[in-house]
């Protein structure tokens, strides 16, 4: 087995979770979330041995080029889910987050995304590739199910629904903020350092990485000292994550040409 | 100036300066920064004077951006300070007493009578609530017991630490932005220069490129040598992730290139008349050589171009500063009478053929050329840099404290009533307080149990 049969063997499996997931949310009944829940560790288990594979092919990181590291987002959110859906029993975030897992999923094997394994420009040969770019992709994870738990808490009715997501929600971003400012912007300080002698460059990733921290620091404010809860939290981290998402994506396709990131 | 105190000592001010600072970071990367008038013009028409007015191209570095930073910085220390008296004293000097109506008001509560006498109950308490780590202080007032046990209490200093932290890092901006010095030293090899300010100076021996077998470059890399008064101190290899660092400065690899002013070409002459005569040639662009024939041909090479292209005109001019297509201007003469002049390229050894000069009787051919690189070394001492790490470690183990740390508060009120003991409890906990509530609940049923 090579490293892209296991990864398309991971993507049928997420699929074929989300399904038994779609199946729970539709009829309630727990056997569904059940065999999600499985399906997801098992897809997690194979999507592990692809990244493996891939680090001992490519003798570096795996997460170089941007079919890599979705690659490794997508892994990093499974984790998140089942580490939140075990501490917290919410498998009804199950089939929107598996939606997500398979959208990043889905646009890492399309053709738009090269998948040769490349030897590393000198630039990445460090160890805070490792240390930067993991810990800040497991960072946006715990922020994607914050944002779908916010989603969740804007869409529930039921008021006991709508507390256990905004507990949920604030649990995740409890997660996701240290790791996000320890991989963000900590290690990739250092990084910045180590490589240019620099530590902070006012680069457009880094700067929308700031606007990301920034605005979690917002929903941390606003929750903790004044008290706000529920619909102003979750508009906030939906928020937060979609900056997260521009600075992972968006500023490499958006506002290109200003920095080309090494 | 209670008014002025309190409109900085507010949380909503940090609140508007968070969503202020995120809006305008939004907007710099949204305009290019940095950039001169004219791409401006260009870009923006007649809005380009208005943003350059405002310091929008310079936006991160304007009077305006500094100083919301400025005023967050204030923001953090009054708020910081006003909180963290009250916090010392909570945490050296609480307060044990209790109102028992109080706790009986609070969420993780509990209320039971115990048959053992007050003392037992106490003793009791005590062991239990230290077997689960909870620091205790009690007193008596008016026949009744207090207790107060607490556990992780460093952890409401945990916002503080981060706050102290992100000042620390503001501060070493500020010092980096004065102090910081940063130099581009551009070296040929061999070459020794002087690192301005430092005190010392820097050689470098040898700049090479390695690539993987895919051609792709796998290192830049320049062997450096420190030299002290003329004295060679220490050589390292650096690299791109791999600087040199000495007395403060470090020396990263920035960028490299070759020095294209006289490059040595090896040149062979070959005249179709004569097959036996092949004249292999080495000289330096600009100079001149004989041929040694019987015609004294002399042969010169005046211009090299690194990567051949025909422009405008059908002018040679170079594509770029690579070597992608070496070419060679190769004239010769015989007196003062030019007989031959043509372009001749590295990579197309049959090309020359194609052209004719006045005398077709000769032919050349670029077999090599040695050409010096330079490498282009930042300098760099940012005194700012430790203050930067300092307070990034603060800020992480303040964010520790703050979320994994939660400081929890079992406060008891102890008292006699028809013989039995009445024991009142309470429990405070900001963080986590799913896992206290189940905590306390456990504390308290134990302590039932005992008899």
């Amino acid at each position: 087995m090579n490293e892209s049969t296991l990864f398309l063997v991971a993507f049928i499996l997420y699929i074929i979770c989300a399904l038994f997931y779609l199946t729970f949310l539709f009829s309630n009944k727990l056997g569904g979330a059940k065999i999600g829940s499985a399906l997801a560790i098992a897809g997690l288990v194979i999507h592990t041995l692809a990244l493996v594979l891939r680090t001992i092919e490519s003798g570096h990181a795996p997460f170089t080029n941007m079919y890599e590291s979705l690659s490794f987002l997508s892994w990093a959110s499974v984790l998140a889910f089942i580490i939140i859906d075990k501490k917290f029993k919410i498998p009804k975030i199950g089939p929107y987050l598996m939606l997500i897992v398979i959208a990043l999923v889905a646009l890492a094997s399309s053709p738009l995304m090269p998948k040769d394994v490349a030897p590393l420009v000198p630039a990445l040969q460090s160890y805070w590739l490792w240390l930067h770019v993991s810990v800040t992709l497991l960072g946006e994870a715990f922020f994607a199910v914050a944002f779908i738990t916010s989603i969740m808490y804007l869409a529930a009715k039921d008021v006991e629904k709508k507390e256990k997501m905004d507990s949920v929600s604030y649990r995740s971003v409890a997660v996701g903020f240290p790791l996000f400012t320890l991989g963000g912007l900590v290690f990739g300080m250092v990084w910045a350092y180590k490589a240019w002698g620099t530590y902070w460059s006012w680069d457009p990733k880094e700067v929308w990485s700031l606007i990301t921290w920034l605005v979690f620091a917002l929903y941390l404010h606003t929750r903790v000292v004044m008290g706000w809860k529920g619909k102003r939290s979750a508009i906030i981290a939906i928020i937060g994550f979609l900056a997260a998402l521009f600075t992972y994506f968006g500023v490499n396709y958006l506002l290109a040409g200003l920095h080309s990131y090494a | 100036m209670k008014a002025i105190i309190r409109f900085f000592t507010s949380v909503r001010l940090a609140i508007v300066l968070l969503i202020i600072l995120a809006a305008a970071s939004v907007l710099g990367t949204l305009i290019p920064q940095g950039r001169s008038f004219e791409e401006y013009a260009l870009r923006f028409g007649r809005l380009s004077g208005l943003f350059i007015r405002l310091q929008l191209t310079q936006l991160y570095h304007s009077i305006w951006y500094l100083a919301l930073l400025g005023l967050l910085a204030l923001n953090i220390i009054v708020c910081t300070l006003t909180r963290l008296s009250p916090k010392f004293l909570k945490t050296f000097r609480p307060q044990v007493e209790s109102d028992p109506k109080g706790l009986l008001a609070l969420k993780i509560k509990d209320r039971f009578k115990q048959t053992a006498p007050l003392s037992a109950v106490k003793a009791e308490l005590e062991k239990t609530l230290e077997a689960a780590h909870y620091r205790l202080r009690a007193t008596i007032h008016d026949a009744k017991i207090y207790l107060l046990a607490r556990k992780r209490i460093w952890g409401i200093f945990g916002s503080d630490v981060v706050h102290v932290g992100l000042l620390i890092i503001l501060a070493g901006g500020i010092v980096s932005g004065l102090g910081s010095v940063r130099r581009q030293l551009a070296f040929n090899e061999g070459q020794t220069l002087a690192v301005p300010g430092a005190g010392f100076e820097l050689r470098l021996d040898k700049f090479a490129t390695e690539y993987y077998p895919d051609g792709s470059v796998r290192a830049w890399k320049s062997t450096l040598t420190v030299l002290e008064q003329k004295k060679s101190f220490l050589t390292k290899i650096i690299a791109v992730n791999h600087p040199l660092t000495y007395k403060g400065f470090s020396f990263y690899q920035t960028s490299y290139g070759w020095n294209w002013d006289s490059p040595a070409v090896e040149i062979w002459a070959r005249k179709k008349s004569d097959p036996s005569l092949l004249k292999k040639i080495k000289l330096k662009v600009g100079a001149g050589a004989p041929l040694d024939d019987k015609e004294q041909t002399v042969i010169s090479v005046p211009r090299f171009i690194p990567d051949f292209v025909l422009g405008e005109g059908n002018e040679p001019q170079t594509r770029s500063l690579q070597p992608n297509n070496p070419a060679v201007l190769v004239e010769a003469a015989r007196g003062t009478e030019k007989i031959y002049s043509g372009w001749i390229f590295a990579n197309y050894p049959d090309f020359a053929q194609m052209h004719r000069g006045k005398d077709t009787d000769l032919a050349f051919e670029l077999k090599s050329y040695e050409v010096g690189q330079y490498s282009v070394i930042e300098a760099a001492k940012d005194p700012g840099v430790n203050l930067i790490w300092i307070g990034c470690v603060l800020v992480m183990l303040g964010l520790g404290l703050a979320f994994y740390w939660p400081t929890w508060e079992i406060k008891v009120v102890l008292e006699e009533a028809q013989g039995k003991t009445d024991v009142i409890a309470g429990g405070i906990g900001q963080k986590s307080r799913d896992r206290f509530g189940a905590e306390f609940e456990k504390l308290m049923a134990s302590l039932r149990r005992s008899k």
